[in-house]
Parts: structure tokens; sequence; C-alpha cells
């Protein structure tokens, strides 16, 4: 008969970053009887995944899985909505498109909308396609959060969000110590090995060694557990994705827009976060760009510049060690992913939390689907790259088949193609390719609905959300003066 | 105006069964003005007729196709079905339901049945069976139509049983309607382009010549084109899947019996036996391995064993499990029989067939000629289709204890493929499953065959045993109880079907 497996008595996540910290409530939750310790190591400057701010809509739903309010991060971590992104320049000179996380049509009937109306190539010269209600909400500074499950104009309009990452921290911070994990600062000096292949216990200054049943490495690019082990190996994406510098700014002005920014310039892409707490320019520079050049394309004062080495572990999870974040894979924040991947991970982590014996099986199948995530999001990011106006500056790459028969696709037939454990839904990628420039081609099957009819069912769909939605400054005032007062 | 003329695809369909009507009439109402399709057929040549048994997808189709289910579901005299009953398959006297539903809900992530895994442990539970809904509905022989919410009501889907022989003929008046161009004839040659090797034209018996740029092959198991004219390989899958008839025999309903929503599958010495139950009468069937038991012996079995008094004499299939290496080659697509087979354990020929017409239509060459890159991927789909198909099939065989005859012990101890054993071992080690999205048969398929053959994992998650018993029983008490009341205020499953036909009747 069955057993219950032993649970994981000790649980040590290296790296006290936004994820590390995450990772530790979500461990915490998961098994409350379990001692969960976070180390403070210091965590590179270039770990993306903790320095993001913002995430995609699938962190919402974490966040809701763990206990943490959304009203709470509006109130004490400057959290601010996104319904679109909006590629700028793509396509060519001119041309922009939003992607929203919900379109209010068929992934069909947007590609034929971008066709007959512009997008692609020819964009800048036609009239623009009709627009999504996260767009038109997006343009006209309107909206408000719904509670779950109350029906309305809005409640298919899915966001993401963006906050202060320090502030955001220290709001996981107290929720963590809330559940009673524990906190090791100090620089880690040493791993012992358990023989297995995997880590026995770690040493920080100051520290006895620490033992543990499972590692969880959040310590940023360094992989500073992971990468001690025999079996640790890399797998290069340099010949896949082209940008080995970023440059960050300073925030500049608060700016509450519904909307962030990705234009495509002559040395690489910008990418303009809004938010409560600034507006933060990043920069991703395009090979053979110079660093003085790319510095005026930022246009604002640079905070921080660093290389880019992308590239992931081939097994993110080794022996008793797993890593998440920046520690499996390293991309450029181009499209937001960085958090998202790795909050999909530790979602997954905890669908498939081990016990005391970790299984060599279940290790498979983790990193099966965790390597399926991580190269959804490469193929994601090569999209970009391969853009008709990207190519110019971001010179060939070396792409998938997967990149490939979806370009090939999309272009002769109009069709996207699932893809298992992809960031995107079908719909959000055909979005996406409509952004990016790339013109799509006609399927055998056009709607039998006529265009009129599902721009008219799209018009009627803005036109309620419009009337529906308050101002979203108002509202996020109102909302704060709540909270305030309570 | 301004766009260019279209000039249609002329499409020939050889073989006029379930699979050549389904992609006749698919192909002529989803891309209208962009094919035309002619359908040869013979009356000489018999159906097969596979599939009284259907999956969900087959809603999908039908509702695509505009069509009126209940008009539909008159016409083939269908019943609705929730699942099949599998007896005697994990040991002799054994049997479950794999429902098209769930088993309870994940709580805090973790799935549903780890609690229930955890307190049968403790001997608290009852059979995972109790906790869906689909499986209670079936065992009272009830249905009602699911709910589009995300109550209890919408956690299960269901499928027809149907006449097969009736089927096929409805999709051809609906396909005639439609535009399709029948023909009556005997295919006696193949016309082929010398310098590409494309199919051109098929010669009929009475001299006349179909003319195509693209076949769909619907002969059958004798696979005409693909696989006598193109002679694309096949890739038999035998010695994993070793039935290789079926002795069919149609019965009357037994008088004063329930009419079951569920299709039952029952294990036999050298194979299986199917009940379905179709409104005017019982379809059974001995699907077996010729290896370990002669016709004429699967014959009697079947008129021994069969539920109620036989229509006909028991005749026998024939067929081979396998597929062709590619599904589409040059201008010629296989649909159904004549790509691949694989048995009907959980009826899954008329969604291999669905499937495959869905891809084309999809994959539809409407620039001219056909791009090898689309023939590609229609190949890698229906790939991932036969493939996923597979392993679930297996697992029924190889997932028991039997040892009572030659054919159990050969299923039981033989090598499978390497896909399933990683899966069955991730599962065997530690109750999980393996994931995907796209395909067929997901984890709630796979645990209802594990745990329903006795396949029970040598350890579960620690997280079902971090509440107390007693809580997680009162939470399963009350989903049971939920159940068996939304069951009583179901209606019977005859009844639902009466008061449907007769809405039918007051609407026409």
């Amino acid at each position: 008969m069955t057993e219950p497996r032993e649970a994981l008595r000790r649980i040590v996540i290296a790296g006290a970053g936004q994820l590390g910290v995450l990772a530790a409530i979500a461990l915490k939750r998961a098994l409350p009887s379990a001692e969960v310790v976070v180390l403070g190591i210091p965590i590179d400057p270039g770990a993306l995944a903790d320095r993001a701010a913002t995430a995609l809509p699938f962190t919402n739903r974490l966040h809701d899985r763990l206990g943490i309010d959304e009203l709470a991060l509006v109130a004490k971590a400057g959290a601010s909505h996104r319904l679109i992104t909006r590629y700028v320049g793509w396509g060519g000179p001119g041309q922009q498109a939003a992607v929203p996380y919900s379109t209010g049509t068929e992934p069909a009937m947007a590609s034929r909308f971008a066709r007959e109306w512009g997008g692609g190539r020819q964009g800048a010269s036609m009239v623009a396609s009709p627009t999504s209600p996260a767009q038109a909400l997006a343009e006209a500074g309107r909206f408000a959060v719904i509670p779950p499950g109350e029906a309305g104009p809005l409640a298919e309009i899915d966001y993401a969000l963006r906050w202060n990452p320090q502030a955001y921290r220290d709001l996981l911070i107290a929720i963590a110590q809330q559940l009673g994990v524990s906190y090791l600062p100090g620089n880690l000096l040493g791993v012992e090995p358990d023989g297995h292949g995997g880590i026995a216990s770690v040493s920080l200054t100051g520290t006895e060694p620490i033992a543990a049943d499972l590692f969880v490495d959040c310590s940023g690019p360094s992989a500073a557990l992971l990468s001690t082990l025999p079996d640790f190996e890399t797998l290069d994406w340099s010949n896949n994705l082209p940008v080995r510098k970023l440059i960050l700014s300073r925030p500049g002005r608060p700016l509450v827009a519904l909307e962030d920014r990705v234009t495509l310039l002559p040395e690489g892409w910008r990418y303009e976060l809004a938010g409560r707490d600034g507006l933060q320019v990043t920069l991703g520079i395009a090979p053979g760009a110079a660093e003085e050049v790319a510095l005026r394309a930022l246009g604002a004062p640079p905070l921080i510049a660093f290389d880019l080495e992308p590239g992931r572990c081939i097994d993110p999870w080794i022996g008793n060690v797993l890593a998440l974040g920046d520690a499996s894979a390293r991309f450029e924040p181009v499209a937001a992913l960085n958090l998202d991947l790795a909050h999909r991970q530790l979602d997954l982590l905890i669908e498939m939390l081990p016990g005391r014996r970790i299984e060599p099986l279940e290790r498979i199948e983790y990193n099966r689907r965790a390597s399926l995530m991580m190269d959804a999001v490469r193929d994601t990011l090569a999209l970009h790259y391969i853009a008709p106006a990207a190519a110019v500056q971001f010179g060939p790459i070396a792409l998938s088949d997967d990149v490939e028969r979806l370009r090939d696709q999309y272009e002769r037939r109009g069709r996207t193609i699932f893809r298992e454990e992809a960031p995107f839904s079908n719909s959000v990628m055909t979005n996406l390719l409509i952004a990016l420039g790339f013109c799509p081609g006609v399927p055998p099957q056009e709607k039998t609905q006529n265009t009129q009819a599902a721009v008219s069912a799209l018009n009627a769909k803005v036109q309620s959300a419009l009337a529906f939605a308050p101002q979203y400054t108002s509202w996020l005032e109102g909302v704060l003066a709540n909270l305030a007062r309570a | 105006m301004g766009e260019h003329e279209i000039k249609p695809v002329r499409v020939v369909v050889l073989g006029g069964g379930t699979a050549g009507w389904m992609s006749a009439a698919g192909i002529a109402a989803l891309l209208p003005g962009l094919a035309t399709v002619d359908l040869v057929e013979s009356e000489d040549i018999g159906i097969v007729g596979v599939g009284e048994a259907t999956l969900p997808h087959i809603r999908g189709y039908v509702e695509r196709l505009g069509i009126d289910e209940a008009a539909f579901m008159k016409a083939t005299h269908a019943t609705y079905k929730l699942g099949i009953d599998f007896r005697d398959f994990g040991s002799i006297g054994t049997s479950y339901i794999h429902p098209f539903g769930s088993f309870g809900e994940s709580v805090a992530g973790l799935g549903f049945h780890h609690y229930w895994l955890e307190l049968a442990r403790q001997g608290l539970a009852g059979p995972i069976g109790d906790y869906s809904l689909a499986v209670a509905a079936a065992q009272a022989n009830r249905f009602t139509p699911p709910l589009h919410d995300s109550s209890l009501a919408s956690t299960y889907g269901y499928a027809y049983q149907f006449d097969a022989t009736l089927f096929g003929p409805f999709m051809r008046d609906h396909g005639v309607k439609l535009g399709v161009t029948r023909h009556e004839g005997l295919v006696t040659a193949v016309e082929r382009d010398v310098e590409n090797g494309n199919v051109t034209a098929l010669l009929l018996s009475d001299g006349r010549r179909l003319d195509g740029d693209l076949f769909i092959d619907c002969s059958g198991f004798r696979s005409l084109l693909l696989g006598q004219e193109l002679e694309e390989d096949w890739e038999d899958w035998s010695q994993w899947l070793p039935c290789d008839r079926a002795a069919v025999m149609p019965c009357s309903h037994k008088k004063g019996m329930p009419l079951k929503p569920y299709t039952t599958a029952s294990a036999m010495p050298a194979g299986w036996r199917w009940e379905i139950p179709l409104q005017h009468r019982m379809g059974n069937g001995y699907v077996f391995s010729s290896r370990f038991l002669d016709e004429d012996a699967a014959c009697a079995e079947i008129e021994a064993n069969a539920c109620g008094e036989p229509l006909a004499d028991p005749r026998i299939l024939r067929f081979r499990t396998g597929r062709r290496r590619r599904s589409w080659s040059h201008n010629v697509i296989g649909v159904g029989l004549s790509s691949g087979f694989l048995e009907p354990l959980e009826s899954t020929s008329i969604y291999l067939a669905q499937m495959a017409i869905t891809y084309l239509i999809e994959l539809f060459p409407t620039d001219g000629g056909i791009d090898a890159r689309d023939r590609d991927e229609f190949n890698r789909l229906v790939d991932m289709e036969y493939d996923r198909v597979r392993d679930f099939l297996i697992l029924h065989y190889h997932a028991t204890t039997r040892d009572d005859s030659e054919f159990w012990n050969h299923v039981r101890t033989m090598k499978v493929p390497d896909s399933l054993a990683a899966k069955m071992d991730l599962w065997r080690r530690t109750g999980r499953v393996e994931k995907y999205a796209d395909g067929l048969f997901y984890d709630a398929s796979w645990i209802a065959v594990y745990l329903g053959q006795g396949w029970v994992p040598e350890t579960h998650d620690s997280r079902a045993a971090i509440p107390p018993p007693e809580q997680i029983k009162r939470a399963l008490d009350r989903l049971r109880e939920a159940i068996t009341q939304q069951v009583l205020a179901m209606p019977d499953h005859r009844q639902f079907l009466e008061s449907e036909a007769a809405r039918l009747a007051e609407a026409a």
C-alpha cells in the first residue's frame, strides 16, 4: 500500500532577493512543518529576476495562491497595472502595435485585422486595425481591478503588475517572517558535497555548516550552489540571442500609465517601464553599437550597466539542488519574462515538491518541463531579433526548429503553434507576432463570420469597457485613500 | 473586388466510410470556395464502421459543421456516453470507470488523488470513483448535459455511442447537401505524375476518371493510395498491442434493462469484449489476438457472452495495429484506417480521423502546390496524437496482475516503449503523472487507469499527510454527498433521451 513520503525537514534557499523570499514563502506555505532558511548571500547585480520591477499575469495568480494581497502591493510596494505593452518600430519605421494580455477577439480574427487593416510592414501607411478593449482602456487611462468572480466589462481584462522591487521585497520579508521563515546573512564560504551528486551542507561566514534536504539556488547568474556540483553543465544561447550588454537608467519622473513601451532603435531596443516610483528605462545594446551612442539612446541618466551571457543550465535540478531564476537561465528583459519564468519554475517546484528522499525520476520530469519553459522563453525572445526591422541591427542569429516553424507557419498561413510550457497563450503570441511586424499569411479557413460582425462585436466591448471603467488615476487614489483609512 | 481569383483545390476522397464522409463533409463545410470535393465509394465494398463509441471531441466536430445534436443523435440512434467501465483488467473481479471527467479538486496546488491515497491508506476513503460526478452518474444510469461554469456540474463531459453504419450515411447526406459530389464506382487504376510521383487521377471500372490536386485516402485497411500505390512504410506496433481481430455481433436490448450511459469493456482470456448500448440495439464485440485464440473460438465466445439476443451471426474484422511512417505523402493524405490503427479500447478511432481532418484543414494547400513544410507539420502532429494514444492503450494491458492466460502473461511481461516505462515508473515511485497539454488523455485519465487497475503507487506526496485525516475525510464525504445529490437530481438516461426526442419532434 502507498505511504506518504517523508516530508522535507529543512529547505535552504540561497539568495534573499525578491525571488528567494517568494520561494521561501511558497515552500513554507506548502510545508508548514519544514524549517525554511533563507541565506542572505550577496546577489549578483545582474540577477534580472531579482531586479525585475514587473512580471506577467501568471504572477498575480501565484500571489493569490500564496496569500499575497494585490492591494497590499498597491499600498506598500508602489504597485501599478499594465494592460498592454506597446511595440514601436519593430516592423519598420512608424509601425507600432499593442500587445494586450486579453484581446477581446480570437487569434485568427486578430491576425485577419492585422492583415486587412495594417500591422506588419505596410502598417504605417494603413488604417490602424480595430482596437482591443485593453488597448482602448490603456489609451484612455481608464481601468479598475474587478474583485474576482465579479462579472462586467472589465472581468475579461487581464493585466500585469509593476512594483518597486525594494518595497516589494520588504513586504515579502514581512510575510516570510510571519510564517516563520528564518534568515541568515553572510558570505558563502563553501559547500560540502553529500556524495550523491548533491550538497550536504553549506557554510557561511560566522555560522556553523547548514545542512538541508533541499537547496534552492536563487543566487543569480553565478548559480553559487548549483555550479559547485560535478554534474553542472550550461547551454550557451549566445548564438540565439544577440544582446551582450544592458544599461539600466535611474528612475525618472513618476508615471502612472497602463502601458509600457518597447522601442526598436538603431542602437538596440529600449524598454520603458512606467511606475509610480518613476519611469525606468532599460537598453539592450545591439552588437556593434558604441556604448556612448547607446547611452544617448537611453535618454535618461544611467544607473548601472552589465554584461549579459545568455544561456541556461542543462539540468536546473541536480541532486538536491534546484536553481530558479537567473541561476537557471539568463536572458534579456525585453519581454518581462525574467521573473515570470522564475515564478513558473517555482510553481512547478511546488507542484512536484519532493520528499526527503528525492526520486531521480521526479528530477527528470522537473528538468524536462523546466527545460521546455526555458527554451520557449529563448524562442519568444528570438522572435524579437528576427522581426522585419530588427534583423538589420541585430544581425543573423541561430534559430531553433520551433522558431523557424512558427515564423514560417505564421507568415505563410497566419497560424500559430501550440507549445508545451510556453510563456504566452496562442492568443497573446499572435498579438506579439503582429506587434513585432510579422505579416500574417492567410489561413485557408477564414472565419465564417464576416469581419464586420467581429469588428462590431469588438467595438461594442470597447465601448462598454470605456463606459464602465473609471479613470485609473482616480481609482488608484481611491484605493490608496481607503487603505490609508483602514 | 480586387482579390485575386481563387482556384479551388480539387479534392478527391477515396472511400465512403466514416473517415471518408467525415473528411468530405468537413472540407466542404469549412473550406467553402477553396475546395471542390469528389468522393468515390462502392457499394460492393463493405465498410468497417468502426467507432460505435466516441470521445467528447466528436461534439466539437458536429458543432463546427453546424449539425443539430438532437437530429444527429436521432439519425444515428445515439446514446450519451460518460466513460468506459473496464472490468477484469487489473485482475479478475475488479472494475473501474474511466470517466470523461475529473476526480475531486486540487487542494493548495496538490492533486486530489494524493489526498485520496492518504485516506485510502487509512481505510477511510471510498473507491476513487465515488468522488467523480461522471462515474457516479454513469453508475446510476443517469444523464444530463454538464454546465459551463465552475460548479460541480461542470466537472464532466460526454460523448456519443452510435451506430457507426448510420453515421457514415448521415455524414454523406450532410456532405452532399454541402456540395460534395458522390461517385459510385470501383477504382481500378491510379495515375501518377512521372516527375514528382503525385497522384493525378483515379480511374474507375466504368472508364470514368477523377482528376484531383489532393487525394484523401479513406480506403480503410486496404490503404489503396498511401499503402499500395505510394508504398508508404508501415510501423508495426503489434508487439505491444497484439490484438488483431474482432468478432462482432449486434444484439437486441434485453427487456427491462437500464440504458447505460457508458461503454463496457470486459477483459477476456485473449483480449477484451465491448458492450455498447445504442438506442435500438446493443453493440457487442470481442477484440482478440489471433496468436492466442482462433476466429471460430472467438465467435463462440461472443455468442456465449454477448449481452442481449443476437440480431445476426458474428462476423470477423481483421486489423493490425500501427501506423504509416507518414500519413501525408506526396499529395495523398491518409485519414482513418488507411493511415493507422489503434484498437478501440479507448474509442479513439473516430478521434484520430477527426484530428487528421482538423490538421489538414489548418494546413490545407491553397496557393497552388503543396508546401513540404505543411506536410511535415501535419505528420508531426499526427505522430504526436498516435504516440500519446498508443502508450495509454498499452498501459491497460501492462498494468495487470493477470496470469490466467498466455495472452495476459504476454502483455503483463512484455517490454513496453521507453516513453511509457518512464511514465509508469514515475507514477509507481511518486504517484505523479507526466504532464502534457497537447494531444489526448491527461492526468485524470492516467490516474483512473492506474488506480482502477490496482497500480497503486509506492508513495504519495508528503503534503497529503499534513491535514488531520478526519479533516480530509470530512471534505471527501462532503464531496461525495454533493455528487450523490447532484446525481439524484439527474433524469434517467433513457428518460432524458426520450424527452430530447419529444422536444425534437415538437420543434419539427
